[in-house]
């Protein structure tokens, strides 16, 4: 189980420290740990678990914060890499994001809330409705209540009545004068074109993530019009397994609030609604580059956030890139981004100018990958369609609204 | 201000920026957390104020600052009415409780109180901050505080209760054992499957092997499975696979057993034809694919113990399972088990899937397996963290069954954006799951990678398309011709300069290509010849050395490369003195052998060549160059002169002996180094375990308990489960012919284990199994006794031990009354066991521990008490450590009545009538042992007269002091009596064999090394100038030996020389000293290597190996500061 957990600024500086055991982790192995990270690089802060002299270290990095668990003994590493992740998540919920300064305002509620989510180094209570009840959010009322009184508390005096009930993740009956459900399909599409321009893999990872304000116990159940081209799926807890199993439909009691509900994948998918053509030559100490951006198998939907990156390859000294259409920067760690924007409908963007390789070398044998990104509002590009939302339990009237959106996960061309 | 790292902080403009947004957090608190003076707040009387104070302090603590002294006055808070104050309380007491013992213990009453609190969020906390304080004295209370709560309605404090079991357990209370564990059972009875979750967890860290508690509920608790909480779950899967596993044994259709069944049942079968598909490759890689399959579940189920063994021996030969160690998956209790994990495979935490894999992995029927296969690779899209677990897994499941992952191999295609380690895992995969209908796609796609930016990522890549090569010999062809066409590449670039990266990926290529021919040399001749050619182009040391093993390998293949052998010789012996250290090797090798293969008219060339080599070998400035050259020189000449003077008489060469010895070097099939497909030699770990993520057993891992190690032992367990079955079947009033169907299943299973115990021996004697088949009954004895050394526990048991040990103890304690005599023993015992003989003076009498203030005359109105350790072991509990204590009355008058006691002790055995009483809520807690044997007392004592006492004390901690009052003359005198880790421990005298035995049992993270600098030795010898008589070694040894002796209750196990030519030079000396741990006999072995002149500072490494990890931290902490610590004269 896990010993101790540290939070650790971008500078490597410790926040908090929230021992776990009977014996004290001292924080010296977090200097031993940034030590090492700054000696090794990229490649340390990469590994999820660490073998240091005195303990097995989980690591996990979210938005230039590192979350370290220390434990000297045997456990599941995944559990400990899962909580590590629902604290970043919880915490990211609670203050709106996950940064340096936000979490030291706020060290009393990280505490607290640590304290509820963890004990002995196993994990007490991870439902973040439930978690929402025992200890408020900061929020512009608390805040301004503790200007005038000079006090206030965040701990909730009573516990809240999901513990005991058999739906841990619901709060206990709230009441709503709207009532309403919104069910959002939110795609992402992950590809992989290779060199010859050919389709390797395309394929969806998409989400059901529901919004609902229902007053009451209510009882839901959607169903797909085509559940079977999914190909796997992963449930939230509140998913009643059996008739997914028989009937592939998703029977539920929702939490209160957002949550998301199902997990899914389609692979084998033919097209990409976007094509990106990069061409390299490169002769003579010069390279020539240019890519070319254009819709494909027009979705019907406009495209925009359309970006392009690429990284420099090592022994490029120099780039000269210029666009028709949108900008061109090149950041730090020689990362190259083209950011599009909307692809406009009368002419095609395109990239290009020349990367100056280093003197000696006649020209290039590796070449980079690049990275795009992009959104289409209204659209589930999976195909995947919503059949029917029903409500059981209840007598009131309610509204239903459904929202799609596809956007680039891990898009790749090789180049 | 105090601190600068915060003060730049806010001073920075960012802060500036965002102050409206702070307002109204804590953010000043943090900020300046000492710029109020926090005392007062503490004491004032508003709950807001307290807050305040409380979270300054824990700011303090976040920032890594001691504000332990604030312990008190934080204590008195912990009354307060406000649930806030309250929380905050918890936090900064649960953080220094360790550290304040004793005033953490003022706030136990009001956790009694809070335990009775209507408020379930009150009782909760009050619990878990008192289960939190983890006290030996207030365990006893704890205990009653959970075992209530246990029963408390509310599901959240039961869920706490649950929580608190692993905390006491902490505590080793093994009075308490029987209580712990009953409440484990009670909890794991629970209905409320959150409480289930945490008493799972708390069933692992409690008594891990007591099955007879999930036995009573097996059925109930698999099908609240899934709806325990997420993080209970993968918890409670564990458990029941080891309860399924230890109870009923294997599955007969899962891979873990048709592997096992392969190998021995279609031996004979498959011997024959082996010989004949021997040229079949494939077939090999398949042998070699289960072989790998067999030692992963071996592993499984193999503690370290029997794996040391059987990788030291040389039979390898697995011990096989018995047939009753089976069972059918189609066995009620396997079916339910994979029935109510298999939804688990949907879940939406990943340690969930990844442990629900885990199971059907081991149990699943063959054509179940694949169930898991999906769920894994959507797992693979979470988190990079556990998307590396995961591939970490993945690689073990798809090289025991490739077929599993082949149609999937799409999904480990690579993303540039992957880190490093996920693309080498990937690689790896991809490697071992190609197929012959994928391979081409996936050729295709490591085209791509060796155009990576990332250089070592291409040089894997590399070695990838290497083993699939070997893997799929049709693809070998192509293969080669890839590599080929990149070597060229590589030359390419490597003309125009040399790169960091691509000179890896060069060798890379130039090592698959070689472990390519190496498959079928025959067919790759031309291959060869190219490679040889491209040699002046080649400059890479590795490289170049590797094509000139390939032409030694291969000198006599075919018909062009013996014609073209002296050219390169000559060219080769040409360029020598320029070429890189291992070059020179391979090309001094590759010489030898084509000497001795060479036929025909260029014997002579070959000849003159080989001289000219060996001459510049001779002289060059490497000794390794140089011994080798007169190695071979030695070697081939031999044969050369005999050769000459038989002249044609072939007979008498070839039976001179060198010949044959250089026959068997060079000119044998000698099996290649570099084969990917080398023997097994690394442990697999269970899928989902940290230890399979660190390649090495971390503490506390277990592999799979034996199939069928505990069968139910009596009657009573299995009616009681009868009995909850039928229970349970009232309630519901479901399924009711399936309990009965399940309860018959257990009775017919429990006759076929006790017969097969009765008939046990006589099977072994009927002898159709070999000598390590382990029937049975010997299995199910030997799990017996290891669950019970590992649970520290049945109680039974550890009383019996404890007898042993006492009298034991008793014994040595009567036969060597004094510290010279065993010193003696010692010193005898090295003499004759120390190989490099140096004898070290009279150790034993000049042994003397150090002497520590009790008191000084000073404060004690002139009585002085001086302590020290002794190094007998107390006869009446091993948990007692031994004193001398050294009275001395330093006053004028005569002294009256001195004594010392313990005095929280006496205080609470008189309030041990009220503890007994019913009424829970009595206040005082009591010390449920004495830290003191009562010491005799010293009725008077004379000015000037100095008086000695044996004390025997009980330490509760191994580094905080003990708090004890002197009496003297009626006043008191508290005194602290400060422990000695040194002391902790009572010698283990055992052999140099039993040192190293142990010691490789306690790797990794058993080990801890420090070094410091020792000067000791200094004084001694640059005062005995004469150093013709007094050896440097010797001086250094006493010193060292004499300083650990005094320190610590060790024993000396050897002594080793170092060897070394230089006599000023003392590195390699090492001393080993062994010790047990008094309080619960662990071994705990030290080894002190020495380095550095004699004469100088020595830099003294000191390992420690011992289970105990905390006791051996400190316990080499304390090592290392006598070490330093310049020492006294003695004498």
């Amino acid at each position: 189980m896990l010993q101790c957990i540290f939070l650790l600024s971008d500078a490597g500086e410790v926040m908090l420290e929230k021992q776990l055991s009977r014996h004290c982790v001292d924080r010296s192995i977090c200097a031993w740990f940034w030590e090492q990270a700054i000696s090794l690089g990229d490649s340390f802060k990469q590994q999820p678990v660490i073998t240091s002299p005195t303990h097995y270290i989980f690591q996990v990095f979210r938005d230039g914060i590192t979350f370290l668990g220390c434990t000297q003994v045997e456990m599941p590493p995944l559990m400990a890499i899962e909580f590590l992740c629902r604290v970043a998540d919880v915490l990211n919920d609670y203050f709106g994001a996950l940064k340096e300064d936000i979490l030291k305002d706020n060290f009393v509620i990280v505490y607290e809330l640590l304290d509820e989510m963890i004990d002995n180094g196993f994990p007490l209570t991870t439902e973040p409705s439930i978690l929402r009840e025992m200890i408020t959010p900061p929020n512009m009322v608390n805040k301004a209540l503790s200007i005038v009184t000079g006090s206030s508390s965040n701990v909730k005096d009573t516990l809240p009545r999901a513990t005991a009930s058999c739906i841990p993740w619901r709060t206990s009956e709230p009441k709503y004068s709207n009532n309403d459900v919104y069910v959002d399909l939110v795609e992402e599409m992950d590809a992989i074109i290779n060199r010859d321009g050919g389709l390797l893999k395309c394929e969806i990872y998409g989400e059901v993530q529901v919004n609902s304000h229902i007053s009451g116990l209510p009882d839901l159940t959607l169903s797909f019009k085509n559940p079977s081209i999914l190909d796997d799926v992963r449930f939230h807890p509140c998913v009643r397994f059996r008739p997914w199993e028989s009937h592939q439909i998703l029977s539920f009691v929702p939490p209160d609030g957002q949550f998301k509900l199902m997990g899914y994948r389609v692979r084998k998918l033919m097209s990409t609604p976007i094509y990106v053509k990069p061409q390299l030559t490169s002769d003579g100490g010069t390279c020539r580059l240019s890519v070319l951006v254009g819709t494909r198998n027009d979705p019907g939907k406009t495209i925009d956030s359309v970006t392009v990156q690429f990284q420099l390859p090592p022994f490029i000294i120099s780039a000269d890139l210029t666009s028709n259409h949108g900008t061109v920067n090149i950041l730090d760690k020689k990362t190259c981004i083209w950011s599009i924007g909307r692809i406009p409908k009368d002419k095609a963007p395109s990239m290009s100018g020349t990367l100056v390789i280093e003197t000696g070398l006649e020209r290039l044998h590796v070449f980079p990958s690049f990275q795009v990104g992009f959104r289409i509002m209204g659209v589930a590009l999976s195909g995947l369609q919503i059949d029917k939302l029903d409500l059981k339990n209840v007598t009131y009237r309610f509204y239903k609204g459904f929202r799609a959106l596809t956007r680039a996960g891990e898009f790749e061309i090789r180049s | 201000m105090m601190f600068p790292q915060f003060g730049a902080t806010a001073e920075s403009l960012s802060k500036a920026s965002t102050a409206m947004f702070r307002i109204g957090t804590d953010a000043h608190l943090y900020d300046d957390p000492e710029d109020v003076s926090i005392g007062p707040l503490l004491d004032s009387k508003f709950d807001s104020e307290k807050c305040e104070a409380l979270k300054r302090l824990l700011a303090l603590i976040a920032q890594g600052f001691d504000v332990s002294n604030f312990f008190p006055q934080v204590v008195k808070n912990v009354a307060s009415q406000s649930l806030e104050v309250k929380k905050l309380v918890y936090l900064y007491l649960l953080h220094y409780a360790e550290k304040r013992p004793n005033e953490a213990l003022l706030s136990i009453n009001c956790f009694q109180k809070d335990l009775g609190d209507t408020n379930p969020l009150v009782r909760a906390w009050a619990l878990r901050a008192m289960a939190g304080i983890r006290l030996h004295v207030i365990a006893p209370l704890v205990l009653l505080a959970v075992q209530k709560c246990a029963r408390d309605p509310s599901v959240y404090v039961r869920k706490c209760a649950a929580n608190a079991l692993p905390k006491l357990h902490d505590l080793r209370m093994e009075e308490h054992a029987s209580a712990i564990e009953e409440i484990v059972g009670l909890l794991l009875n629970d209905h409320s499957p959150g409480v289930v979750g945490a008493a799972a967890s708390a069933f692992t860290s409690v008594c891990p092997n007591n099955f007879s508690l999930i036995g009573k509920n097996y059925k109930r608790l698999c099908e609240i499975l899934p709806d325990v909480e997420e993080w209970g779950q993968i918890i409670l899967i564990g458990i029941l696979l080891r309860y399924v596993i230890a109870r009923h044994g294997l599955v007969k259709e899962s891979v873990m057993f048709s592997l096992n069944n392969n190998k021995d049942v279609g031996n004979l079968e498959e011997d024959e034809s082996y010989i004949t598909s021997i040229e079949d490759a494939s077939y090999a890689i398949d042998m070699t694919v289960s072989e790998l399959a067999n030692m992963i579940f071996q592993c499984y189920i193999e503690g370290p113990d029997e794996y040391l063994s059987r990788s030291s021996s040389t039979n390898r030969v697995p011990p096989k399972l018995d047939v009753s160690q089976y069972i059918s998956c189609s066995n009620d209790v396997v079916r339910i088990l994979l029935q109510c994990t298999s939804p688990l495979l949907w879940s939406n935490n990943s340690a969930v899937v990844l442990a629900a894999a885990g199971v059907h992995w081991i149990m699943a029927s063959k054509e179940h397996i694949k169930r898991i296969v999906k769920p894994l690779l959507f797992v693979l899209r979470s988190s990079s963290a556990s998307r590396y677990v995961v591939l970490c897994n993945i690689q073990v499941f798809a090289k025991a069954m490739p077929s599993l992952f082949a149609p999937h191999y799409e999904d480990f295609f690579i993303f540039s954006s992957d880190s490093y380690q996920i693309k080498a895992l990937k690689l790896d995969i991809l490697s071992s799951i190609a197929t012959d209908s994928s391979i081409s796609l996936i050729c295709k796609e490591f085209q791509d990678y060796i155009r990576d930016p990332d250089r070592r990522f291409s040089a894997d890549t590399v070695a990838a398309i290497g083993v699939c090569a070997q893997r799929l010999p049709n693809m070998a062809a192509s293969c080669l011709e890839g590599l080929l066409t990149l070597v060229r590449q590589e030359l390419f670039c490597g003309e125009v300069r040399s790169l960091d990266g691509e000179e890896s990926v060069l060798i890379q290529s130039i090592i698959s290509i070689k472990s390519i021919i190496k498959l079928e040399p025959s067919s790759y001749e031309k291959v060869i010849i190219r490679l040889v050619r491209s040699l002046d182009k080649i400059k890479v040391p590795t490289a170049r050395a590797i094509i000139i093993w390939m032409l030694g390998k291969y000198c006599s293949l075919g018909e062009i490369i013996p014609r073209m052998l002296s050219t390169v010789l000559k060219y080769l012996a040409q360029y020598f003195t320029s070429e890189a250290l291992e070059t020179k090797l391979q090309i001094l090798n590759t010489t030898a052998k084509v000497l001795l293969c060479i036929k025909g008219e260029d014997i002579l060339t070959v000849r003159k060549i080989w001289n000219y080599v060996i001459e510049l070998a001779e002289c060059d400035l490497n000794y390794d160059i140089r011994d080798r050259s007169r190695f071979l020189k030695k070697i081939l000449s031999s044969n050369w002169e005999s050769q000459h003077g038989a002249g044609e008489n072939s007979e008498s060469q070839k039976s001179d002996q060198s010949y044959i010895l250089a026959e068997c070097l060079f000119g044998g099939d000698t099996k290649a180094v570099r084969v990917p497909s080398e023997p097994i030699d690394y442990r697999f770990y269970l899928p989902g375990s940290l230890s399979q993520l660190v390649f090495h057993a971390a503490p506390g891992y277990e592999p799979l308990p034996k199939p069928c190690s505990q069968p139910y032992t009596d009657l009573d367990q299995y009616d009681g489960a009868a009995k909850s079955d039928s229970d349970e079947e009232e309630n519901t009033g479901t399924s009711g012919s399936l309990n009965e169907e399940s309860a018959s299943d257990y009775s017919s299973e429990q006759s076929i284990t006790a017969s097969g115990g009765v008939s046990g021996s006589d099977e072994s004697v009927s002898g159709n199994k070999g000598e390590d088949n382990a029937d049975p009954l010997i299995q199910i004895s030997d799990s017996g006794n290891v669950c019970e050394n590992q649970n520290g526990g049945a109680p039974s048991g550890t009383t019996g031990f404890q007898d042993l040990m006492s009298t034991k103890s008793l014994e040595s304690w009567l036969d060597e009354p004094t510290r010279s005599s065993k010193g003696s023993e010692i010193e005898q015992s090295r003499v004759c066991r120390s190989s490099a003989r140096i004898t070290i003076g009279n150790i034993g009498s000049r042994v003397k521990p150090k002497c520590y203030t009790l008191l000084d005359p000073a404060n004690g109105n002139g009585l002085k008490v001086h302590y020290s350790f002794l190094s007998d072991t107390s006869s009446i509990s091993s948990h007692l450590v031994c004193l001398e204590v050294l009275f001395e009355n330093c006053s004028l008058e005569p002294m009256l009545d001195i004594v010392l006691i313990d005095e929280d002790y006496s205080k609470s055995s008189d309030s041990k009538d009220q503890i007994s009483s019913p009424a829970q809520n009595t206040l005082k807690f009591h010390v449920d042992k004495p830290a003191l044997v009562s010491m005799e007392e010293i009725p008077s004592l004379e000015p000037g007269q100095t008086e000695n006492r044996m004390l025997l004390v009980r330490f509760h901690h191994h580094l905080l002091p003990l708090k004890l009052s002197l009496f003297c003359n009626d006043k008191k005198f508290p005194v602290k009596l400060k422990p000695d880790i040194g002391y902790f421990v009572k010698p283990l005298p055992i052999s140099i064999e039993d040192f190293r035995e142990k010691e490789s049992h306690l790797p990794g993270m058993f080990e801890y090394v420090r070094s410091c600098t020792f000067t000791d030795h200094i004084l001694e010898l640059n005062k005995g100038s004469n150093s013709l008589t007094e050896d440097k070694f010797l001086v250094i040894c006493e010193k060292l030996a004499l300083k650990m002796l005094s320190n610590a209750n060790l024993s000396l196990v050897s002594v080793d020389m170092p060897v070394a030519t230089n006599l000023d030079d003392a590195s390699g000396l090492c001393l080993r000293f062994s010790c047990e741990i008094l309080s619960n006999s662990m071994p705990c072995l030290i080894t002190v290597t020495v380095e550095g002149k004699c004469c100088d500072p020595l830099i003294v490494s000191v390992k420690v190996n011992c289970e105990e990890t905390v006791f051996g931290l400190n316990f080499l902490n304390r090592v290392i500061n006598f070490l330093v610590e310049p020492s006294v004269p003695h004498l």
